[in-house]
């Protein structure tokens, strides 16, 4: 009995071992040994016709050699399994270098992506946006400004007129006087007001007939000169880089007293002078100066208890820096093969 | 603007370099945009002496020059020049050169026969060629044969000033003049000006006041009018000195008084005016306005019209000048004028630029009236005028001014308090600066105590009013680099923007989150455009507002309807064979209440979008098909749902520019909401577009009205959903939506939702009808549901379709 036991136990092992083919063929190993009419299951349906006193002995032997072959199978089960996933993490290889599919995201235009950019500046130092109409009064536009008609610097900006006293506005600073006259009087202002301008400018490398600004004001009791440089400086130094120099020159805008244009260091050469800064090393960037006394006062507010300070920059100038595009015209041509690398 | 630095250096000593000047002025508030140098290129171009001459043996035109060029050793150079010849001093071109042409001058060998630099035309030192003869402009520039050798050829060519050509800001009518820009230097420099002498001796008896008359009438339009005769005058040229300050002024010169009058405006900032006494009708000049349709003719030979509006000088018949803008013909001083009648005036600033700007004539006279003039300066323009002609010997001088002044100006005053203008600048500047400063500039300053002063403005700076503008004076001399920065002190506050604002923002990133992209579009438009568009003749779309000078005559019009601009680009990106688009834009359209315009238009925020080609990129695992209504529609579906907007219907409806056919209006209640559709075909033929477009066009405003205000989520379920699906056959011009309405009406209390999966039409399915696939969900909040549950409903739904749609159960 006991050899037959030996003899089963080494007839199983052989077939498990043998059992190369696949996991269907080892459970029917499994079956025909261990299964309810496999061969140890018969020796164990015979035991009665044993001796009484043999009976445990031949069914510890039998149960031995059952989990002795259990656990073959077991050991070749998961020695095929990991050759199944073997093969099938062969069989299923591809060639990576494909082309991934493409999921095309739609893009924000350059000019909006540098407006964002600038709004969230803006909002981050408590700078609220205001709005006003494109197609605007003379007098938001230009007078309110302190730019009565026929001032000299009204040559500075060739306008788009509807009538005599309607125009498309050359610039935001009419938002100014339209804030200020919204306002309570003397009631402080932290404000930007971006938005597309006119002037009758030839479509160019460097001009159009229709681009993008930001107007900025801020009112306040003891709002100083240095308090627009600081700001100014904290602006772009945040859009351009940490280490941007910032240039204060004198200059003039009727609706500011005293009136700056404020350069950058170029940031394409940092200052040693190149192509874009025309050699000089700096980039005039914006304009600004503290709040004329007639502005204020053409708007209710009263010179005597309230300062401040305004400036104006052109998105497209600090988008063309900021990403390197060398003609301003691609902004308006709209071709999908510009507008998709934003 | 512009002047040579020796003409400065004429009235103050500095000794910094011109750029360094330029930088000096420019960061004081007089920006110099040019420092153009006469010697560009000429450093290794020295004077040198042809001490031999002979020819070369193997060429018949070239000559070999031994050259003295001041060095212990002749130089030999090849020449290629016939007009030389020895004993002549020329100029030569060093080794290393690096001419004004370009021309790089190298050691090398003509016809095997060592060349060691290059004489010199005057085309190749960049010399005025206009001022030469046709000898001297031909082959190598000879110099005079006294020349000395071996020193830097731009001395002895006079070439070696320097210009700056400013462009001055328009409130700085001061520095249009030499001695407005010398005393700036002075104050920079703090060196001492050394000012013109400024006198002419009366030296004829007559009395100007007998000769001549002077008049205003137009009193606002012309502050002061003064004039001096001169007499015994011989025209000819003026003096090399001054014909060289004016070239370097860009004023070129024509005789001698004319020249005087120029060299007085730029050195004084006068305009100056000189007229043919003999010419002059009634030996009377008055500034009046011209009278309509009298003819003004001018020295350059044009005649106008003149519409009355124009300030004229006008002997007793005639207008013999545009006032401060140009001169008339017939009272021009020739070589025949004997005796001259010079005026110094002071025009309204205002009413010259809009005169100048009228006729297209804008002269250096006229640039400094719009700027305005210092008004008590006529007197001493002409005093100086006389004085520079006398000087000349070319005329004697009759007594007195003929001065019309009606209203003397009084000087501006001003009271500031040292305080006052530090909380302005955000500075700390001493009283004791401030007062230097503004005393240095010309301003006379009184300290009145406790820090606060009375200034009074110097009569040439108009621009100054208010201590806001003393605040400048002093800011820009001070230096804006040496203010240190601070930032505003104040309440804390939020920096926000309106919820417009917001949802503009939240479309466009929904927009392209949905794989559309952003164009930013002109606002002008034209009929061309409407017409392509098929805008009907009758929509008050056509009603666009005209502008009155429009860039071209291609967008006459402020545009009514963005679809025109998307268009515009879309046609572009064709033409450029980009044929995939998916553009969108967030823009204004201008509509107009009524034209011509009185009040402001109304502006509305559009929506627009158009998408065309492929559905998926090019690329060896995408698609191949083409968009079609179905993925604008679904853009605009989901740009909804990103908005919270909910429960619109969808019908079939009409737009002018898109397919009757194939036409979606969304809509709350009676308002559309949106429009969606393909482009119609024939405006497609218009644009000349051969693949199908598809647009969407919505009213921001409208949409803002039905957007969700606030959102909450909806609480996952618990227990399972059970689906049935309806398949049924229906007539072909059943509305699926409506379909829809009538399902969800009728599926009870447990229904959750229809899907739409398959329509077919085909041989499977009788003619004029169509087979529509729906999944029906059905799922309660608070248990499994049982299929008998399902099914009641199921049957409601089914019974309600066959009634209301004449509907099949599809085997």
């Amino acid at each position: 009995m006991e050899e037959k036991i030996e003899q089963l136990k080494a007839q199983a092992a052989e077939a498990i071992k043998n059992a190369a083919g696949n996991l269907s063929e080892l459970d029917d190993i499994r079956v025909k040994f261990l299964g309810k009419k496999g061969e140890f299951t018969t020796i164990l349906r015979g035991m009665g016709a044993l001796a009484k006193e043999d009976r445990p002995k031949v069914g510890k032997i039998v149960n031995e050699a059952k989990a002795e072959i259990a656990q073959l199978i077991q050991q070749k089960n998961e020695e095929l399994k990991a050759r199944e996933m073997q093969q099938r993490l062969e069989r299923e290889k591809i060639d990576v270098t494909l082309p991934g599919r493409q999921q095309p995201l739609g893009h924000l235009h350059p000019l909006t992506l540098t407006l964002e950019r600038i709004k969230d500046i803006f909002f981050r130092m408590g700078f609220s946006v205001e709005e006003g109409p494109e197609i605007e009064k003379d007098y938001y536009n230009f007078e309110a400004l302190n730019l009565p008609k026929d001032h000299p610097a009204r040559d500075m900006q060739d306008s788009f007129y509807i009538t005599e006293d309607i125009l498309m506005r050359s610039q935001t600073s009419p938002v100014q006087a339209r804030t200020m006259q919204k306002n309570e009087p003397n009631a402080p202002i932290r404000m930007i007001a971006p938005g597309r301008v006119y002037r009758r400018d030839e479509y160019d490398a460097t001009h159009s007939p229709m681009f993008t600004q930001v107007e900025g004001l801020v009112i306040d009791e003891g709002i100083t000169f240095a308090d627009l440089k600081g700001t100014l400086e904290l602006f772009l130094r945040q859009i351009f880089s940490e280490d941007v120099k910032v240039r204060l020159r004198p200059s003039f805008f009727p609706f500011t007293e005293p009136s700056t244009e404020v350069d950058i260091s170029c940031v394409m050469c940092h200052g040693k002078g190149c192509k874009v800064c025309k050699g000089t090393g700096w980039l005039e960037i914006l304009g600004a100066g503290m709040v004329h006394p007639h502005v204020l006062e053409m708007s209710g507010y009263d010179p005597k208890k309230v300062s401040g300070f305004a400036f104006g920059m052109g998105v497209e100038r600090i988008a063309m820096l900021s990403y390197g595009v060398d003609d301003l015209r691609l902004f308006y041509d709209n071709d999908m093969r510009f507008l998709r690398q934003f | 603007m512009q002047v040579s630095i020796k003409w400065l250096k004429d009235y103050i000593d500095f000794d910094w370099s011109a750029e360094e000047l330029a930088d000096r002025f420019t960061m004081a508030g007089v920006p110099v945009e040019n420092v153009i140098r006469a010697d560009e290129g000429l450093d290794k171009v020295v004077t040198g002496r042809i001490e031999k001459l002979t020819k070369h043996p193997d060429s018949d035109h070239l000559q070999i020059c031994q050259m003295n060029v001041g060095e212990k050793e002749l130089v030999q150079i090849i020449t290629g020049a016939q007009n030389v010849a020895e004993g002549q001093v020329v100029p030569v071109a060093m080794i290393g050169a690096h001419l004004p042409n370009g021309l790089h001058i190298k050691k090398g060998k003509l016809r095997g026969l060592p060349s060691n630099g290059m004489l010199c035309s005057a085309g190749e030192l960049h010399l005025d060629l206009t001022k030469l003869t046709e000898e001297e402009k031909d082959g190598i520039y000879i110099l005079p044969s006294d020349t000395p050798v071996g020193v830097p050829a731009k001395d002895v060519l006079g070439l070696d000033d320097v210009v700056l050509e400013f462009e001055l800001t328009a409130n700085r009518g001061d520095c249009f003049s030499v001695i407005g820009l010398v005393r700036e230097i002075a104050v920079l420099t703090g060196n001492k000006p050394k000012w013109p002498v400024i006198a002419c001796k009366e030296d004829d008896e007559a009395k100007a006041a007998d000769m001549v008359s002077v008049g205003i009438e137009a009193r606002d339009l012309c502050d002061r009018f003064s004039a001096r005769v001169i007499k015994n005058v011989k025209i000819g040229p003026s003096p090399e000195w001054m014909q060289q300050r004016l070239e370097g002024a860009g004023i070129r010169a024509i005789n001698n008084v004319v020249d005087v009058t120029n060299f007085v405006m730029i050195e004084l900032g006068q305009p100056m005016h000189a007229y043919d006494y003999d010419e002059i009708t009634g030996h009377t000049l008055t500034a009046r306005l011209a009278k309509a349709g009298e003819n003004l003719h001018t020295l350059d030979d044009s005649s106008r019209l003149a519409k009355g509006t124009e300030l004229v000088i006008a002997d007793a018949e005639h207008p013999a000048g545009l006032a401060g803008i140009m001169g008339g013909l017939e009272t021009e001083v020739t070589e025949k004028t004997r005796t001259v009648v010079l005026e110094a005036a002071s025009f309204n600033g205002p009413s010259i630029r809009r005169t100048a700007r009228a006729c297209g004539l804008h002269s250096e006279a006229s640039g400094r009236f719009e700027r305005g003039v210092d008004v008590t300066n006529t007197p001493r323009a002409l005093e100086r005028a006389c004085q520079l002609l006398q000087d000349m010997g070319a005329c004697t001088v009759t007594q007195g001014i003929v001065d019309c002044y009606p209203d003397k100006k009084q000087p501006v005053t001003i009271d500031y308090t040292t305080d006052e203008i530090n909380r302005r600048l955000g500075t700390a500047i001493p009283g004791e600066e401030m007062v230097k400063i503004l005393t240095s500039l010309g301003f006379e300053v009184e300290a009145k105590g406790n820090e606060s002063y009375h200034v009074t403005v110097p009569s040439w700076r108009n621009d100054c009013t208010y201590m806001e503008d003393l605040s400048e004076e002093v800011a820009r001399i001070y230096g804006f680099d040496n203010i240190a920065s601070t930032t505003p002190f104040g309440r804390m506050v939020q920096g926000k923007q309106s919820a417009k604002q917001n949802f503009v923002d939240k479309i466009k990133h929904t927009l392209t989150s949905l794989g559309m992209t952003e164009e930013l579009s002109f606002a002008f438009t034209s009929t061309d455009l409407f017409d392509k568009l098929l805008v009907p003749e009758d929509s008050p779309l056509r009603q666009a507002i005209p502008i009155l000078n429009p860039l071209t005559d291609e967008a006459p019009l402020v545009r009514t309807c963005l679809l025109t601009s998307i268009m515009e680009n879309a046609v572009r990106n064709f033409s450029r064979k980009n044929n995939d688009i998916k553009l969108f834009d967030v823009a204004p359209v201008f509509l107009p209440k009524q034209l011509p315009l009185t009040e402001l238009p109304e502006e509305r925020l559009m929506v627009a979008g158009l998408i065309t080609g492929r559905r998926e990129e090019v690329g060896w695992n995408q698609g191949n098909e083409m968009v079609d209504f179905f993925d604008m529609k679904g853009i605009v579906e989901e740009l909804f749902r990103a908005l919270g907007i909910s429960k619109y219907t969808v019908e079939a409806g009409e737009h002018f520019a898109m397919h009757p056919g194939k036409t979606a209006l969304f809509k709350k209640g009676r308002e559309v909401i949106a429009s969606v559709g393909e482009l119609h075909p024939q405006a497609a033929e218009n644009f000349g577009i051969k693949q199908k477009v598809y647009l969407f066009e919505m009213d921001l405003e409208v949409l803002m009205k039905y957007t969700g205000k606030s959102f909450h989520f909806e609480s996952l379920p618990k227990y399972p959903a059970i689906a049935r699906d309806l398949a049924i056959v229906v007539d072909e011009d059943v509305a699926s939506a409506d379909i829809e309405r009538v399902i969800a009406k009728n599926g009870g209390k447990h229904f959750k939702d229809v899907t739409l999966f398959d329509v077919y039409t085909g041989e499977h399915v009788a003619k004029g009808k169509k087979s529509m696939a729906f999944n029906l969900q059905f799922q309660s909040k608070d248990k499994t549901l049982t299929d008998e549950e399902a099914d009641a409903a199921f049957k409601n739904i089914l019974k309600a379709v066959e009634k209301h749609f004449a509907a099949e159960l599809r085997a």
